[in-house]
């Protein structure tokens, strides 16, 4: 009896809880947006998720948001579950940019219901945006980023090259943790960081970067999962901190990750050896985003630069256009001209974050 | 005229049947004294919980949302329970064995990415083979079978021959598929991206309109899954190989003593559910246009909790096709309903793991009952 008892309170417990999250989601219902997200474990989009979900509420628009789990299969059957409901208007932070196609069939679906759509974040190429009249994209120049980094790096380098050029010989060895193959911003930042960089240090008379490895003809560490996740970064950079240290003369001299969240694992790595921490030498950590977490370890001097994706001017153009689209008016009214490139996309700027010129 | 009038009597004669039958139960139920009525309804409601609670949901969904029920919510439900139809039916085979197999998604990934790089259509820049002219696409279809089936091979292999225990085996296969399917991206043209520009025929003979209602296509995939789910109700049901999986499942010695190879039989179920995988790898590159090396990760896990919904034990030896589509077809109502009502998506997640326990608990008294 006992058994049947706590079977009684289990079954009790799954239905309060549905019907208790159904109840507190049904103010909410009604007309709504669809919002998709490709992964809800993203820091800096859960930045710009949290932005989105006060400005979306703020303009009394309702919303509802999904969570693809870095699957482009979940995402393509929520968009259906979504159409299917009836949703006025889809809002998709897509997984897959490694192709056209996962982007061309949302694009088609969103036709085929005569729905307005908005790519955001994670870049969908001009062709398919400016294929379906009521489709736009809100983003980031995204090759500024790699181009932004660049820079930032060299002239942080030539500034302090005997600082950070530990065995003396004359270049600096580093790490590139790029995040995920296929995905055209880390494609871009991995190649232009690098690249710019060097050109910079050629111009200044100095040798160019080397990578640690010289084996790994790639020049960059992928997370294989495809997250640009903290752990991938720290698992990796522990690997590396094993085989390469100041003792054995070969120690990475410098590292560069495409986004905050591998930079921070790449820190904490570090900071087990001995650096990046309270008393240990700094190894120069570059990142990309200016999340709360890097911008703290900037401020604390264990991290050097990172380029700031404004996630909440990203979420504020996004809800304008919402309302823009909603309320019948032109969809790029009220947005900041010179964001405005070729009247099918909308460029938020990123700007640098070295914590010298802190607010 | 005379067939038909066979024809009702027949009817006639089974309606009679069911009624008296029903009435024989009723007068049965009746006669029960009061403290035993009171057992019966609750273990009547207790078994039949899940599909108590999700009966339920769907009509308090289609009152708050009466687009729940509209034909674009049922086709799209009914083409979402079609495409994670076929994993639910292999992965039930290893579960009645008592076992399981977390190999099963990226087994969908492998063949998808395989069957979707012999498709790419010709001319496509970043084809991955640029002197393969698209193959036919049945050939492809056997092809991606065949893969699955050498990945359930193995799996069966190992757990048949060393006795493991199927987690440990298809943990480590899962392992090796995964690095095969990075590997197999790297190959020609392709460079770790991901696979598409698939060929029209290809699109066509699996994502089709098979036909229309109310305007909205049904897609064809619908149609392989009806007839994979038919294959398998008579493999499982009207076969020697599964009434020796039932055996082997309910009691391995007792099978083996009884004459029952079971070596064979644990290694064709395994086979068989790679064939599954194979079918639902080539679903999956047709019905969502591309692969990339995350396609089919964690699968598994939905169709092992929609095998474990549908009453697929693991105690194993006991289970039913009609089960394993009743599992798959509750939990996409679920998730589908639960997106209609806007419930928070963190939440989605804490209300899947909840009704997975429950249903596992539910499953379990009943064994517990008997003993």
């Amino acid at each position: 009896m006992k058994r049947n008892l706590i079977l009684y309170i289990l079954i009790f417990a799954v239905c309060i809880l549905t019907v208790g999250t159904a109840l507190t989601s049904c103010g909410r219902r009604g007309d709504e947006v669809s919002v998709f997200y490709y992964t809800y474990s993203d820091t800096y989009i859960s930045g710009v998720r949290s932005a989105m979900d006060a400005g979306l509420r703020r303009a009394g628009v309702g919303y509802h948001n999904y969570d693809a789990g870095s699957n482009q299969t979940t995402q393509t059957e929520q968009v259906d579950t979504a159409i299917a409901k009836g949703t006025t208007m889809l809002i998709v932070n897509i997984v897959d940019t490694g192709s056209d196609d996962a982007a061309r069939t949302i694009v088609e679906k969103a036709r085929a219901a005569d729905i307005p759509l908005i790519f955001f974040n994670r870049s969908v190429s001009e062709e398919i945006v400016k294929s379906y009249d009521k489709c736009i994209f809100i983003g980031t120049d995204y090759e500024a980023a790699g181009h932004m980094q660049g820079e930032m790096i060299a002239e942080n380098i030539l500034a302090n090259y005997d600082k950070y050029d530990i065995n003396g010989d004359g270049k600096i060895s580093y790490v590139l943790f790029k995040g995920q193959q296929g995905n055209a911003e880390a494609e871009a930042r991995t190649k232009y960081s690098v690249e710019d960089c060097n050109a910079l240090l050629s111009e200044a008379g100095r040798p160019e970067l080397m990578f640690y490895d010289k084996n790994n003809k790639n020049g960059y560490i992928v997370d294989q999962d495809g997250n640009w996740s903290n752990a991938a970064a720290n698992n990796s950079m522990k690997t590396i901190l094993s085989g390469y240290s100041e003792a054995g003369g070969n120690m990475v001299e410098l590292v560069i990750a495409n986004s905050d969240e591998m930079a921070l694992g790449a820190i904490a790595a570090l900071a087990e050896a001995g650096y990046n921490k309270e008393g240990g030498r700094v190894i120069p950590v570059f990142g990309v985003d200016a999340t709360e977490g890097a911008v703290a370890k900037i401020r604390d001097g264990f991290m050097t630069g990172t380029v700031k994706q404004d996630g909440v001017g990203m979420a504020e153009a996004i809800v304008k256009v919402t309302e823009n689209i909603l309320g019948d008016m032109e969809a790029l009214s009220g947005i900041d001209e010179a964001m405005v490139i070729g009247g099918w996309r909308i460029n938020i700027p990123y700007s640098l974050y070295t914590g010298d010129d802190a607010e | 005229m005379p067939e038909i009038n066979e024809d009702r009597e027949r009817n006639d004669g089974f309606f009679v049947k069911l009624l008296s039958g029903a009435r024989e139960r009723i007068d049965g139920f009746r006669s029960l004294p009061r403290e035993d009525k009171a057992r019966r309804v609750r273990e009547f409601l207790l078994n039949n919980a899940m599909y108590i609670i999700i009966i339920t949901a769907v009509i308090i969904i289609a009152i708050i949302e009466p687009r729940f029920i509209s034909w674009a919510s049922i086709i799209n439900i009914i083409s979402l329970t079609a495409a994670k139809l076929p994993i639910a039916l292999g992965i039930g085979g290893a579960i009645v064995l008592t076992g399981t197999d977390i190999s099963a998604g990226r087994a969908v990934g492998l063949t998808a990415c395989i069957g979707a790089s012999l498709l790419q259509m010709t001319g496509y820049s970043a084809k991955m083979f640029p002197n393969l002219s698209t193959m036919p696409v049945f050939i492809v279809l056997l092809a991606v079978m065949a893969v699955g089936a050498v990945i359930g091979l193995i799996n069966g292999f190992f757990v048949a021959k060393f006795k493991l225990h199927p987690f440990i085996v298809t943990l480590s296969t899962q392992l090796i598929i995964y690095g095969a399917i990075l590997l197999y991206l790297q190959i020609g043209n392709n460079g770790g991206q991901t696979l598409s520009g698939l060929d029209s025929s290809y699109l066509d003979f699996v994502s089709g309109p098979l036909f229309r209602v109310a305007g909205i296509a049904v897609p064809r995939y619908v149609l392989f899954s009806v007839i994979i789910t038919a294959i398998m109700w008579v493999i499982w049901n009207k076969t020697t190989f599964g009434k020796n999986m039932f055996a082997v499942g309910a009691n391995e010695e007792a099978a083996n003593v009884s004459g029952v190879n079971v070596f064979k039989t644990i290694v064709l179920v395994f086979v068989l559910a790679g064939i599954m995988y194979g079918i639902t790898g080539f679903i999956e590159g047709a019905r969502i246009g591309s692969i990339a090396s995350y396609t089919g990760q964690n699968y598994e896990s939905d169709a092992i909790a929609a095998c474990v919904i549908g009453g697929v034990s693991f105690v194993g030896g006991t289970g039913k096709i009609s089960g394993i589509v009743i599992g798959v077809l509750l939990l996409q109502i679920i998730f589908v309903g639960l997106n209609f009502l806007s419930v928070d998506q963190n939440m989605l997640y804490i209300i899947k793991g909840a009704i997975i326990l429950l249903a596992c608990a539910v499953d379990m008294r009943k064994y517990l009952v008997k003993r």
